[in-house]
C-alpha cells in the first residue's frame, strides 16, 4: 500500500475510505457468498470486514495491498464463525480420481471429451453453486479467489496463510471435485 | 517430454503461468499435437466460465446503497 494512503486512511480521511468502500464492499460480498454464507451474513460480515480494518490501521505496517489484506481479514472472519482451521488434510480422496484417468505411462485412460455447447450462464451458474457445498472451505475459498476473483496464487496465498504451492493443490483438488459433481448432473461432458 | 498427466497436473493447479519458460513451451507444444488435453484446458476455461456467472448472480444482490450503509457503519465506529 502506498504510505501516502495509509496516512490518509489512519487520519480516516472521508474520501480516502469511501474510495476503500467502493473498490471493495461488493467483490468481498461476493467472495463471501461465493463462499457459503447466506445473504444476511454476508452483508454483516463485509461490515464487519471494515470496522476491523479501521481499527486496524494504526498497527498495519502497509506491506500488503488494501485488497489482500481486506480478503484476508473476510476469510479470518469466516473461519472463526465456522470455528474451521486453515489447514487441509494431506490425503484427498479426489486425489485417487484424478489419478485413475492416466495409466503408468501419464497417458489418458479415459480421454475428456470437447465440451459438446455452451450452457447458459444463469444455467450453469446454478449448477455450479449447488456443487460448490461438496467443497471443503479452503478449497472453496481458494478456487472463489482464483477463478471467480481473478487474484493470483501469491495473493491469494498470503490472503489464506498458504504457500503458493498449496494454493495450486488446493485448486486442482477443488477443480475435480466440481468437474466430478458436474459430471454427475450430466452437465459436462467428462467420460 | 511431457505427459498427458503432467500437462492436465500443471493446468489444473493453475501454475502455468509460474513455470519456467522451457515448460511453458513444452505444454504449447503438447496441447498443439494432444487433443484430449486441449479437450481437458476447455472443461478448465468453462467450469471458470461457470464460476464467474454463478458470482454475476451474487453481484445482483446488494442493494444500491450497500457502500452508503458501510460507510455510515464505519462513521460510527468513529
Amino acid at each position: 500500500m502506498e504510505p501516502s494512503l495509509l496516512a490518509r486512511l489512519r487520519r480516516r480521511d472521508p474520501a480516502s475510505l469511501k474510495a476503500v468502500v467502493d473498490d471493495n464492499a461488493r467483490r468481498l460480498y461476493r467472495a463471501a457468498r461465493g463462499m457459503g454464507c447466506g445473504r444476511d451474513e454476508a452483508d454483516d460480515l463485509v461490515q464487519e470486514v471494515f470496522v476491523t480494518f479501521l481499527n486496524g490501521l494504526d498497527r498495519f505496517e502497509g506491506r500488503a495491498e488494501v485488497r489482500t489484506w481486506l480478503f484476508g481479514i473476510l476469510h479470518h472472519k469466516i473461519q472463526e464463525r465456522r470455528r474451521m482451521q486453515a489447514r487441509e488434510e494431506l490425503h484427498d480422496s479426489i486425489d485417487e480420481i484424478f489419478e485413475s484417468r492416466f495409466d503408468a505411462r501419464g497417458n489418458w485412460t479415459r480421454p475428456p471429451v470437447e465440451p459438446d455447447r455452451e450452457a447458459a450462464s444463469r444455467e450453469a451458474g446454478a449448477a455450479i453453486r449447488d456443487c460448490l457445498d461438496g467443497l471443503s472451505p479452503l478449497q472453496r475459498a481458494v478456487f472463489q479467489l482464483r477463478q471467480v476473483e481473478d487474484l493470483s496464487a501469491a495473493e491469494v496465498g498470503k490472503i489464506l496463510g498458504q504457500t503458493i504451492t498449496h494454493v495450486g493443490v488446493l485448486l486442482h483438488r477443488a477443480r475435480t471435485r466440481l468437474r466430478a459433481c458436474l459430471d454427475g448432473k450430466g452437465w459436462t461432458s467428462i467420460p | 517430454m511431457m505427459t498427458c498427466k503432467d500437462v492436465s497436473l500443471l493446468l489444473s493447479t493453475g501454475q502455468l503461468d509460474d513455470a519456467p519458460l522451457s515448460r511453458r513451451l513444452a505444454v504449447r507444444l503438447h496441447l498443439a499435437l494432444c487433443r484430449h488435453c486441449t479437450a481437458f484446458r476447455r472443461q478448465l476455461e468453462r467450469l471458470a466460465r461457470a464460476a464467474r456467472a454463478a458470482g454475476r448472480e451474487f453481484d445482483r444482490e446488494p442493494t444500491s446503497d450497500f457502500e452508503s450503509k458501510v460507510g455510515k457503519r464505519l462513521e460510527s465506529e468513529g
